[in-house]
């Protein structure tokens, strides 16, 4: 999953601004699973993910022809999630009260027994899921889309030494709040 | 040496970010530097748990809802219906040529998986040293490819050599067999099933392992051999810098000049240097296998041991401190400080309860007498 997908071919991507119904559901099938996850990632709630999906793709088919191929068409893709998926977390935040999330959560294991490779998984999320923004957001370019630290400070409008910073401190903030899964992953 | 600390570029180094340069310097400064090294396994352990993230596939209803949705926003586009893909070959002015492309398309479809095989994902590059190896049921005639899952066997007179990613080789001796699990920026692992090998690696630590019947080797910056025999046990010779061998909670930590034998199901022995004495090491052996099949110490091997151990043998003799028990620990203890004194802080007591802190503080201070620059120095005895 950390490698990068292929590029899509840049004809589909000039039909689609030519409003080609057909090339953009090639599009869609290309991305759908990678910006299905981050949402999930930064919503931590499926179906809030689901609903922010469809906006980012109706967002993308609408504007896809304001792309000049200035920069690859994956940054500035994957910068409408970013900012799609912080949008909608601040409106989360101001209009709905917190019990109402459906956090995707699994309960920590007492220390002797064996965790699944789904259970890590699930812990992962969950870890992910509360990390600051900052943090999580390099995290899920970098690991759900497989971008370089260049890739990355492209999208989020950083320097690549903040990139390298910030998943350092994201690192490490798993690392410590995952600690009892450490002798789980295989050596 | 460089004394600039290198935390704020673990990341990038562990992804493989940073330039040749910055990063041989960040690999020389982690062999050198515990804290650094601590804290490169807490990062490195990050992005192992930052790597399970999977990928979540989106709802099958996800375009349906898309499509609605686009089209209710009013900017629907009319769905521009694609030609036929190859219109022209339905054509009876066609025919004859699209029936020739058919029957050459199907022509070179026969004969192309032979000579364009797939592709074999990440994979290591193998050089024929002598003889015939084999990677499957393949000869490797010059070069080859080793992928993942991949095995590579040598014959009596045969070897290879395979480069390890860019971090180093390793040379495959004859009745060999070795299997490529695993080969990322964070990970590059072989497995020996039987022979003998020699690694040269020049990477940071715990980036290159090897699985063998009895325990896992994991370099630590280092050039070794490891042998593995038909019955699983295997022999870790050092040449330099340090491997660690482990199975399941027992390790032990091998620097230049010291070997370690492991035994399956039991996991790495006690290390030893290879100049001690014969005495010393058939005692040694003794204690060893003693302890694995009885779980219990042979003392009188033991008092053998300590009788003939040196400064240099005081690796030995710190690995043995958590490996025996009871007065057999405060023998071990007393002929270690009277070797080299323990340093101030570590007390009789604390080690002999195993208190962490100042076994590796201990550890600290006898590490230098363990190299190899110090053999023929004051400290040898």
């Amino acid at each position: 999953m950390q490698s990068s997908p292929d590029s899509i071919n840049p004809g589909v991507i000039r039909a689609c601004q030519q409003g080609d119904r057909e090339a953009f559901r090639l599009l869609f099938e290309a991305y759908k699973d990678r910006v299905f996850s981050i949402a999930c990632y930064s919503l931590g709630n499926e179906a809030a993910a689901d609903d922010v999906t469809q906006q980012i793709f109706v967002k993308l088919f609408t504007r896809i022809g304001q792309f000049r191929g200035d920069s690859e068409f994956t940054t500035w893709l994957y910068r409408l999630v970013i900012n799609s998926c912080l949008d909608e977390r601040r409106k989360q935040k101001r209009f709905l009260p917190v019990e109402e999330f459906t956090p995707m959560t699994v309960p920590r294991k007492p220390p002797e027994t064996r965790y699944e490779r789904r259970e890590i998984a699930d812990s992962v999320r969950e870890a992910i899921g509360g990390l600051k923004p900052k943090m999580r957001m390099p995290i899920m370019l970098k690991y759900v889309e497989g971008f370089s630290y260049e890739e990355i400070a492209e999208v989020l409008g950083c320097s690549k030494g903040t990139v390298a910073s910030r998943l350092n401190r994201a690192h490490k903030a798993l690392a410590k709040k995952l600690s009892h899964l450490r002798g789980e992953l295989e050596l | 040496m460089f004394s600039r600390h290198v935390s704020s570029l673990t990341s990038a180094y562990c992804h493989d970010e940073l330039s040749p340069t910055e990063s041989r310097r960040v690999a020389e400064h982690l062999i050198s530097c515990p804290r650094c090294r601590a804290e490169f396994e807490e990062i490195k352990f990050g992005a192992r748990l930052a790597a399970q993230l999977p990928l979540i596939e989106a709802p099958d209803s996800l375009w349906h809802k898309t499509e609605i949705a686009l089209n209710r926003d009013g900017r629907a586009v009319p769905i521009r219906k694609r030609g036929r893909i190859i219109p022209f070959l339905m054509q009876p002015r066609f025919a004859l040529s699209s029936l020739a492309l058919v029957v050459l398309v199907i022509a070179v479809a026969t004969f192309w998986p032979r000579q364009a095989p797939k592709s074999l994902g990440p994979s290591w590059d193998v050089a024929r040293l002598n003889g015939a190896p084999r990677i499957g049921a393949d000869l490797v005639s010059d070069k080859a490819k080793l992928g993942i899952g991949q095995w590579l066997e040598t014959d009596t007179n045969s070897r290879a050599q395979i480069s390890v990613s860019d971090i180093g080789q390793v040379e495959i001796d004859p009745n060999s067999r070795v299997r490529l699990v695993e080969t990322k920026p964070t990970e590059h692992r072989l497995e020996l099933a039987q022979g003998r090998l020699s690694a040269r690696i020049s990477a940071p630590p715990k980036l290159f392992f090897v699985n063998t019947p009895s325990g896992v080797a994991e370099d630590l910056g280092c050039a070794y051999t490891l042998e593995v025999d038909k019955a699983g046990n295997s022999l870790l010779r050092v040449t330099t810098g340090w491997v660690s061998l482990q199975l399941k909670d027992r390790e032990s930590v091998v620097p230049a000049g010291a070997a370690c034998a492991t035994r399956p199901g039991t996991g790495p022995g006690t290390p030893y240097f290879e100049d001690a004495s014969e005495i010393f090491r058939a005692a040694l052996t003794r204690v060893d296998s003693d302890h694995d099949s009885a779980g219990q110490t042979n003392t009188a091997s033991l008092k053998v041991v300590l009788a003939n151990s040196r400064v240099r043998d005081t690796l030995t003799l710190w690995n043995l401190l958590p490996r025996v028990a009871g007065s057999d620990r405060a023998l071990v203890y007393d002929r270690l400080a009277a070797l080299v004194p323990p340093p101030s802080g570590v007390t009789r007591e604390g080690v002999l309860k195993l208190n962490q802190q100042m076994l590796d503080a201990w550890k600290e201070q006898l590490e230098y007498r363990w190299s190899d620059r110090l053999s023929s120095g004051p400290f040898k005895t």
